[in-house]
């Protein structure tokens, strides 16, 4: 049992911003009173909904992949040392996974989307899911490569395609779908790409990017998942791809559809030394179709580490810049790719990514539509959204920023003409009520009485002027897990995933094509609900 | 100056970044006794290990069998080192500045991603010696290193700057995917020296095994040579140059990459 | 420099046209290899199976694999690292010195002309066993197949993949990396995770003697590490973990039994190409399973007094 009380308290999901209230929890919920247990003096601080990620990877093959590559990020690594409590591990750009519990946490941040698992390999990220403390999490597995999907939308079967996903986000034991370059990582496989929406993919004579991205929309709406189609435009980083952009945005009119890190996404010019921002434009169409979220893929200058199922688009920044680079193809469903990269200052190209994802988020009207996110670890470590709320509250420190960009980047750009500064409250609602809602997750992204009891306590005017940076307390299912700087409490999160409605005799369907073109055995596919750590099953809409 | 004397073998690998000058400088005796130093996992103190006297000073001085002590100087900035015996893995390693002297021999990762200073073995060094630690770009930035002895595996591995000699001779891959700077080898190597190296110069005293990959450009006595081999004199080590002695025969690689590295190879005249 | 090209075994089985098998012999070692991935089964796209398919095998020896394959290329031992880099450099039109690659027991002309056929291939693989990781070079040699196999793709599209066996030295890689961030050669000692092969890797501390004490679980070194190893292994308190008593047990202070995995006791497998299979055990077993006997360890140690490292164990 715990009460706060004393915080000014920010619910915009119950429409409470900045009102001093108490908050009061019982077995690991928002309750309206208690009596007895600890209570919290939370004067002069505010109290948040913890943080919801919507678009992160923290887990599974492409990560651990990417981990491996890498020793020499985790000798500059913060460490996190052993104790009693504690497990060990390393921080950096692509953490462990224990640190990763620990960081997000430390944060302030409970609930993690991971954005992108391979069906095939879904058994290890519920594995690496396991290892992460604290958090609560859900994941989106990779539907829009699939070559069993995409054999049955080019021969028109869209309803038996229907009770193909549906079995597999069962098998998979997910939450929710994932599509990336649709069409594309599939003919990576012969070393091609799908830049055309109305092309036919590579290896299939009718079906296009364009049909697979509004069958899947459809078949996900029609399933009722809780989360909506999660799609990655094609085209991601390429100058001028923006027009692919709307022209996906289009598609999908009339459906609901999650845009996935649209900065990468909002490029004109026609090269690289053209390369400018087309924020505006993307949000002109955002504002106006409300079918729509998105999360922003911001950048941030520093260290990143590039990790997506784009294959493709991972051989084009390795040509580019000639660091590491490593590819996996998974059979059948979609692929890796990993190159290290750096975002600098003085690079055209990196000032206007920069800007073009600030620009997203203010141009973009309704926080409850746009979130924060750097598509961890591809734009920046998630550890740094503080630095990504500091610029989205302060347009002077934003102004002094864009002072230190290469000259020839303010042309390219318009960030330097807006105004505009975001409310304590729209952070809740960008970092926390906005995503809770778009996954579909009620019980999270609010105080309301029946909320999970997930909590982040900041000071409101800290000494550093950094007020997101160290929360003073954090607590998740009414424990306190973070007190003053130190993890106080270590919990087991939970999995949260769907069990939407196939027919049952997909399977005999599915077995002998199975057999054919996969190499296991079918009854080793579907991931044993035991090997979930504490799975949630969450109902479909009604 | 402190000086340290081993009075006791560790049993296993002793851990002691804190024996470095810029650490011991500022400190009275008594400090420098309690200096955490790490046994395996269990924290001990200099003192456990070492007999310490004299005074306060910007040297110091270590005595002894110490090849498995590790990380010696690690990050040192300034002063001068001496160890009256060996010094196990990691002795200088990241370091920017200063002297460290070495009697005896030395174990792997010597100097590894130094980027200033100098280092004198006297005796055999290990592997890895002034390179990238696995997965680092870079190895050593700066800085000498000078070998009287033998080296082991990647000698100068991924180095950008700076001189590594060595008078005894190396093993496998002496300047593999070199990026710069000058590897002296007096006494040439084993195999697959200058391995996929895209820049730098290595300099062979003796003939060299050399990789498919490379490619006999000229034979000459290059100016820089002189300049060089003053340095290194003055360094305590000689290398040929004169035209009346031989001439250098250039070996440019590695074609793998492709790279624009080079191997120069003395040839005495026949006397 | 750094970096891993590849694929999962099913791409193999439905794509690829070229298969090139380096210092292994699957024949032997992996006897399914070949009729489950990569030459005899009819894969998507290359739906006439064996004819649709070129195979070279390049080994110091003939080998029973030698049978199956199109095209077999002798070479001689310890020389895999000159060749690869020839390769490489004749993958980029560069100029070779031709005795010197004969040494290698092939000609330039061999050589460029399995250049010529791997970028001619639609989708090429390389499997690298033992015999490239464990031969002079070592990590060295590994790292020139997947540069080789990287760069081809400048041309076509080409992976390679480690010819893994030993039990689950892939599903130890990947718990590793993903709680500790290294796939193996890890210190704990200063409570953090520090990765140096050479410096922590089992060969090398057994054979310096840098370790006071050894749990051995899965493994047999007594039977396959330098005679200096071994007598430091018999020489401390050392304890293993298996279902049979090994050579390793004999010169142990303590030898726990335990269930074998995969036959009695459950589990995840990751398999060559990283994916993770469950384990459901067909057999009972009357002893533990190895999970049991760690967690007890475990529990026994931390009823134990603390001894925590020193808050400053991190290295600056």
């Amino acid at each position: 049992m715990l009460r706060i009380t004393g915080g000014k308290v920010h619910d915009p999901a119950n429409g409470v911003l900045g009102v001093v209230q108490d908050i009061c929890i019982a077995d690991g919920r928002i309750v309206p009173q208690v009596e007895g247990g600890r209570s919290i003096d939370a004067s002069g601080m505010v109290v948040f909904p913890g943080g919801v990620d919507v678009h992160t990877h923290v887990a599974g093959a492409a990560m651990n992949f990417a981990r491996g590559i890498t020793p020499e990020n985790y000798r500059k690594a913060s460490p996190f040392i052993h104790t009693p409590e504690l497990r060990a591990g390393l921080g950096g750009i692509t953490p462990t996974t224990f640190a990763t519990g620990y960081l997000y946490a430390g944060m302030g941040w409970t609930t993690v989307n991971e954005a992108a698992v391979p069906i095939l390999s879904a058994r290890h990220t519920h594995e690496e899911l396991h290892d992460i403390p604290i958090l609560d999490k859900s994941s989106l597995v990779l539907m829009a490569n699939n070559e069993i999907v995409l054999d049955l939308l080019e021969a028109g079967e869209v309803e038996r395609a229907k009770h193909v996903v549906a079995w597999l986000i069962w098998a998979a034991k997910a939450y929710g779908v994932k599509a990336v370059n649709p069409g594309g990582i599939v003919a990576w496989k012969f070393g091609k790409n799908a830049s055309k929406l109305s092309e036919p993919v590579d290896g299939y004579r009718r079906v296009t990017p364009a049909q697979i991205i509004s069958s899947l929309a459809g078949i996900i709406d029609d399933l009722r998942l809780p989360h909506p189609l999660h799609l990655h435009c094609n085209n991601l980083g390429i100058p001028g791809n923006v027009s692919t952009t709307l022209e996906t945005m289009k598609v999908l009119e009339g459906r609901r559809a999650h845009m996935a890190h649209l900065q990468f996404h909002a490029y004109g010019g026609n090269g690289w030394g053209t390369l400018r921002s087309e924020a505006a434009t993307i949000a002109e169409y955002f504002n106006a179709h409300t079918n729509l979220t998105a999360d922003a893929g911001a950048i941030l200058f520093g260290d990143a580490m590039t990790v997506t199922a784009d294959g493709p688009w991972e051989h084009v920044l390795h040509e580019l810049t000639g660091h590491k680079w490593s590819n996996v193809d998974v059979e059948n469903e979609t692929g890796c790719g990993i190159v290290s990269y750096t975002y600098k200052e003085r690079s055209l190209v990196n000032a206007v990514q920069w800007a073009v994802g600030l620009e997203l988020l203010l141009l973009i009207n309704d926080p409850w539509r746009i979130f924060l996110t750097t598509d961890h670890p591809n734009g920046g470590c998630f550890w740094r959204y503080p630095e990504l709320i500091r610029l989205l509250r302060d347009a002077d420190y934003r102004r002094e920023c864009l002072k230190r960009l290469p000259p020839k980047a303010q042309k390219r750009i318009v960030l330097a003409d807006l105004d505009r500064q975001y409310t304590v409250s729209e952070i809740a609602i960008i970092t926390s009520a906005g995503p809770a809602r778009a996954l579909g997750l009620s019980q999270k992204g609010h105080l309301g009485v029946g909320a999970d009891a997930d909590i982040a306590i900041y000071d409101e005017n800290p000494a550093s002027g950094l007020m997101f940076e160290h929360p003073r307390y954090v607590i998740k299912g009414g424990v306190i897990v973070v007190e003053e700087g130190q993890i106080r409490a270590v919990t087991q999160g939970r999995e949260f995933i769907v069990h939407p409605s196939f027919d049952e005799q997909i399977e005999a369907y599915l077995r002998p094509l199975f057999e054919k073109v996969y190499t296991i055995s079918f009854d080793n596919y579907p991931v044993a609900i035991e090997r979930l750590a504490q799975p949630d099953i969450r109902a479909c809409r009604p | 100056m402190p000086t340290l004397t081993l009075k006791e073998q560790p049993a296993v690998p002793l851990e002691a970044e804190s024996l470095s000058p810029d650490v011991t400088a500022a400190l009275a005796l008594d400090a420098v006794r309690a200096l955490p130093v790490y046994l395996g996992k269990r924290p001990q103190r200099v003192d456990d290990f070492f007999e310490v006297e004299g005074a306060a000073g910007d040297e110091l001085e270590i005595r002894g069998d110490g090849r498995k002590i590790k990380w010696i100087g690690r990050g040192m900035t300034r002063g001068r080192l001496t160890i009256i015996g060996n010094a196990g893995m990691h002795l200088g390693a990241y370091m920017k500045g200063g002297t460290i002297e070495v009697s005896g021999s030395v174990m792997d990762w010597l100097g590894a991603e130094m980027s200033g200073g100098s280092i004198h073995v006297g005796g055999n060094a290990g592997g890895q010696v002034g390179a990238a630690y696995r997965g680092s770009l870079s190895g050593m930035k700066g800085g000498t290193i000078l070998i009287e002895g033998s080296a082991g595996l990647e000698v100068g591995m991924r180095m950008r700057r700076g001189i590594i000699a060595v008078g005894g001779q190396v093993r496998d891959f002496a300047g593999l995917e070199m990026k710069g700077g000058t590897i002296l080898l007096r006494s040439g190597a084993e195999l697959r020296t200058g391995a996929w190296i895209s820049r730098g110069t290595i300099i062979s005293l003796t003939p060299i095994r050399l990789l498919p990959t490379f490619s006999y450009s000229c034979t000459y006595n290059p100016t820089f040579l002189r300049v060089y081999a003053r340095h290194l004199s003055t360094l305590g080590f000689r290398i040929p140059y004169e035209e009346k002695d031989g001439a250098y025969q250039r070996y440019t690689g590695d074609a793998a990459v492709p790279g624009k590295g080079e191997i120069l190879v003395w040839k005495p005249h026949a006397s | 420099m750094g970096g891993k090209v590849t694929c999962t075994l099913g791409e193999v089985k439905n794509r690829a046209d070229f298969i090139v098998y380096w210092g292994g012999n699957p024949a032997e070692c992996h006897p399914r290899h070949f009729t489950k991935y990569t030459l005899t089964q009819k894969g998507r796209f290359v739906p006439e199976g064996r004819k649709g398919r070129t195979m070279v095998l390049v080994d110091i020896r003939e080998t029973p694999s030698a049978k199956a394959a199109d095209l077999f290329l002798q070479i001689r031992p310890g020389k895999d690292f000159e060749i690869l880099t020839t390769l490489r450099a004749l993958l980029k039109k560069q100029r070779v010195d031709e005795k010197s690659v004969a040494e290698t027991g092939l000609t330039v002309d061999q050589l460029q002309d399995l250049v010529d056929r791997m970028k001619r291939a639609r989708f090429g693989v390389i499997f690298f066993g033992m015999g490239v990781s464990m031969t002079r070079g070592k990590h060295m040699n590994s790292a020139a197949i997947l540069r080789l196999a990287a760069e081809l793709n400048a041309f076509t599209k080409f992976v390679c993949m480690p010819m893994r066996g030993h039990g689950n030295v892939t599903g130890s890689d990947m718990v590793l990396r993903w709680t500790t961030g290294y796939p193996f050669g890890i210190s704990m000692a200063r409570g953090y995770p520090r990765f140096n092969p050479g410096e922590f890797s089992t060969v090398d501390l057994l054979v310096r003697g840098d370790n006071d004490a050894a749990l051995i679980l899965g493994a047999d070194p007594g039977a396959t590490m330098p005679q200096p190893g071994i007598e430091h292994l018999a020489s401390i308190p050392t304890i293993v973990l298996d279902p049979k008593v090994t050579h390793t047990s004999r010169l142990a202070r303590v030898h726990i039994t335990t269930a074998a995995t995969g036959i009695s006791a459950p589990g995840t497998v990751y398999r060559m190409d990283e994916i993770p299979l469950p384990l459901r055990p067909a057999l009972n077993s009357p002893y533990p399973t190895d999970e049991e006997i760690l967690r007890r360890i475990r529990q026994a140690v931390a009823a134990k007094p603390l001894w925590s490292p020193a808050p400053n164990a991190t290295m600056a």
